[in-house]
């Protein structure tokens, strides 16, 4: 018989892929399944097949195997589901960034339109699998990883304005994955700060069409410029077009938290995590929402899933034991509070554990009544800060200032806040809600005086860096500034000017793999305390740009402004006089690397 | 509190319970194709046109089971978990021809294919290799020896058409065909479910205001019936 079907034979041929070199593992409960698809990856010529039949067994070989396909049924009976396995091999590392993972199920999932906000499989594939569906699949995943490979890298890197490129290079050549590519490039843009123009993206996806994640876009841009009414309708409006875009849910629970509306935010939290309970920060963020309008038991049922669910998660934090302790103090179970923080300084050492443990355990104390232990707490609270002068991030300081006060300690938590204040003295927002706190604990009068001087200190450091580096001592104002960020950690304005300081001794003076790290590292700091911001990415991008061999594009002539220090020190009066000088003029051309004068 | 679908335990039970139909109907159709496919062309074993025939049920049966999961999954509403996505079509072919290519070669029927695979259209993929699956299914019930799928887009529609060289659909399936979706009893219509399946797929894909839907007559390039899904 002449084969009726041509064109089917052909499968293979789209991509160049040699899909038979490559190791399969197969994970499925049924046996007659395991046998189906093995004869099927046989058929395309696959060789290397192992098969396990249960999440258990699938841990074990992925653990000694580096797979490149991995088909695993998302109903495994007894134990781990699919999901589960897949969630713990990427926390775990035991998957290549170029192998494919495909999940199997008997109907579409929920999971598959949940968006970018779950950990999601390369492919979704519904039985019966045929060998035409399988390659497919596979083929178009791994075409995809091609595409994304240089702008995952970028991502990687944080360099999210060079990837937002490499998106627009794609697009032209790829026109299939143009909406994947759109996607990433307005995410990116979200990331780098450039609102306006990840908006152009959205927009200019929905003229086409209606997308979930394109509309949500918008909502968390209407969000970050404080349009919270607004955000939270467009939010709800997705959902009510797709009751399983769960990205929605979270960002409309963070938009009636900014309004002040907990309990409605609770509520949202709940429903999603309903819909998707495995989610570690979905989970603690009920826990902390359901604690702070005091729904004791729906937090405490939020920080047991999330901290049973943490084992394996890329996202297990000591915040659900703390988060946990609390409630626990609330119903009156110091023992278990204090069992849980001992969990905690445990296995979760450095991370400032033992200073928060000792908070917590203090709050406990203080909210069961016990005065006299939770005083004593902040004694030692306060000894733990006369001993290590590393200071913990601005809301866990505020909150230890909070209840140095209450239990009647002075000294220190006046020096916590001084801290705060030195570290965003341009905050107006934080430094009202610093002089709030000072005024519970009666000390009104004296506030003022030391947000003042704080403030001014901070100000000062930072005008003398910049006195120096606009005088042409660029060596010594890199130096300086990396003697204010160790007393100013935190301070945004004073990293970032470290940072630019450092690129622009570079671009003057040659690569220096020392200055990169160096640079690199407070950018990161930088990222870590607050994403997301502008300025961060146009450093990230001219950092790398400094790399030897990375130098194709030129500086350009937005980042010639950049380099002026001018408008940072702009809300520091002494320094105004300088404005008007022009800054020193970075190397127009990046073939300087030789020159050190 | 607001889910409506009946209680939590029910629901685990027939999740699990359909997983394992699933698993069944997959190995049964599985282990006839194999055993059709290792027929040497010419000297084909007995009961060959019977397993063919059993191939062609198992069929019928999983589109039956995948249609009614849908419908239970509240297909056409949105807590549908619906995904368009933009597709190439000769990856939509290729998906949809695989999974009939046993079956039409055991059957000798032959597939024409007509499309650009390089054209792209945005749709739910698995839902419509689901509807095109299942016309061809169909259509091998009622044609002589040819199957013919189509796809053209023109004025921002993108028509699919499943077309056989038979006797053409009965009255009563067109019959059929011109209710289904007006609010009219389909059910009593042995192929009642395929039809409102297919319907409601074609009209969860919204464009600019336009609907997708779906069409049966009789005629078209083969002379014999034809089922026409058109989306937006």
């Amino acid at each position: 018989m002449n084969s009726p079907l041509p064109t089917v034979k052909k499968i293979g041929d789209i991509t160049d892929v040699d899909w038979s070199e490559k190791r399969y593992l197969i994970v499925d409960d049924f046996v007659g399944i395991r046998q189906l698809l093995r004869e099927s990856l046989r058929n395309i010529g696959a060789r290397h097949i192992d098969q396990a039949s249960s999440g258990g067994e699938a841990m074990t070989l992925l653990s000694r195997t580096h797979y490149d396909v991995v088909l695993c049924d998302y109903n495994l009976g007894e134990g781990k589901n699919g999901q589960q396995v897949l969630e713990e091999s990427r926390a775990r590392n035991l998957m290549i960034p170029s192998s494919v993972w495909l999940t199997v199920s008997a109907e579409k999932s929920v999971e598959s339109v949940m968006g970018a906000a779950e950990h999601q499989p390369d492919a979704y594939i519904i039985k019966p699998i045929t060998e035409g569906v399988l390659l497919t699949r596979l083929n178009r995943v791994w075409h995809k990883k091609q595409i994304f490979r240089e702008i995952d890298q970028a991502y990687i890197e944080k360099d999210y304005l060079r990837a937002a490129k490499l998106c627009d290079e794609q697009i032209a050549a790829n026109k299939i994955h143009e909406i994947d590519l759109l996607r990433m490039k307005a995410t990116l843009y979200l990331k780098a700060g450039e609102t306006e123009q990840a908006r152009a993206v959205y927009e200019r996806v929905l003229e086409d069409r209606e997308y979930n994640w394109a509309r949500t876009g918008l909502g968390k841009i209407r969000m970050a410029n404080g349009e919270y009414e607004t955000a939270r309708q467009m939010f709800h409006n997705v959902m009510a077009e797709n009751r399983f875009y769960i990205d929605a849910y979270d960002q409309l629970a963070a938009s009636l938290q900014m309004m002040g509306r907990h309990e409605e935010s609770c509520s949202v939290l709940e429903n999603a995590t309903r819909l998707s309970p495995n989610s570690v920060p979905r989970q603690r963020n009920l826990g902390n929402t359901a604690l702070r309008i005091g729904n004791i038991p729906l937090a405490e049922k939020a920080f047991r899933k999330c901290i049973a669910m943490g084992e394996y998660s890329i996202a297990k934090t000591v915040d659900p034991y703390f988060g946990l302790a609390r409630v626990c103090g609330q119903k009156n179970d110091v023992k278990e509070a204090l069992a849980l923080l001992v969990i905690a300084r445990r296995d979760f050492p450095g991370d400032m554990a033992e200073l928060r443990a000792k908070i917590t355990e203090g709050m406990v104390y203080h909210e069961s009544g016990d005065y006299r232990r939770a005083r004593k707490a902040g004694d030692e609270l306060e000894e733990m800060l006369k001993a290590d002068p590393a200071r913990p991030d601005t809301a866990t300081c505020m909150e230890m200032a909070t209840l140095l006060f209450a239990v009647g300690v002075k000294d220190a938590p006046v020096e916590l806040l001084c801290h705060v204040i030195r570290n965003n003295h341009d905050n107006q927002v934080l430094l009202d809600d610093v002089h709030k706190i000072f005024e519970k604990a009666r000390m009104n009068e004296e506030a003022d005086d030391l947000i003042n001087s704080s403030r001014r200190e901070a100000s000062d450091i930072m005008n003398k860096g910049v006195l120096l580096w606009k005088t042409g001592k660029l060596t010594e104002a890199v130096q300086w500034m990396r003697q204010a960020r160790q007393r100013l950690p935190d301070n945004m304005r004073i990293l970032f000017n470290s940072a630019q300081m450092i690129i622009t001794h570079m671009q003057k003076h040659g690569y220096d793999e020392a200055l990169m790290t160096e640079a690199n590292g407070v950018l990161m700091h930088v990222d870590q305390i607050a994403a997301g911001q502008q300025r961060f990415a146009q450093l990230i991008e001219q950092l790398q740009q400094l790399i030897p061999g990375r130098g194709i594009t030129p500086v350009q002539p937005e980042a010639v402004e950049l380099v002026e220090v001018d408008e940072e020190a702009a809300i520091d009066d002494d320094i105004a006089a300088l404005l008007s000088e022009p800054a020193p003029e970075p190397p127009k051309r990046r073939s300087r690397f030789d020159h050190d004068d | 509190m607001d889910d409506q679908t009946g209680s939590p335990e029910l629901f685990l039970f027939l999740a699990s319970t359909v997983h394992d139909m699933k698993n069944s109907i997959s190995v049964l159709s599985g282990t006839l194709e194999n055993l059709l496919v290792q027929a040497q062309p010419g000297q084909e074993p007995q009961g060959y046109p019977q397993m063919a025939h059993m191939l062609y049920q198992t069929r019928r049966l999983n589109d039956n089971l995948m249609q009614l999961l849908a419908l239970y999954k509240d297909l056409g509403k949105p807590d549908y978990p619906f995904d368009p996505r933009p597709v190439q079509l000769g990856e939509l072919v290729q998906q949809v021809a695989d999974q009939g290519r046993v079956l039409l070669q055991s059957k000798q029927i032959t597939l024409d294919l007509e499309y650009d695979p390089e054209a792209i259209g945005t749709f739910d993929e698995d839902l419509v290799i689901g509807v095109l699956a299942h016309a061809i299914n169909n259509a091998v019930r009622y044609t002589r020896d040819r199957i013919r799928l189509a796809i053209t887009e023109s004025d921002g529609w993108l028509e699919f058409r499943v077309e056989d060289n038979g006797m053409g659909f009965p009255p009563s399936m067109l019959e059929a065909g011109a209710a289904v979706g007006k609010g009219v009893n389909f059910l009593t219509n042995s192929s009642g479910l395929g039809l409102f399946f297919s319907s409601e797929v074609a009209r969860m894909h919204r464009h600019r205001q336009r609907n997708g839907s779906i069409a049966l007559e009789n005629g078209g390039l083969l002379g014999g019936g034809c089922f026409i899904l058109r989306l937006p």
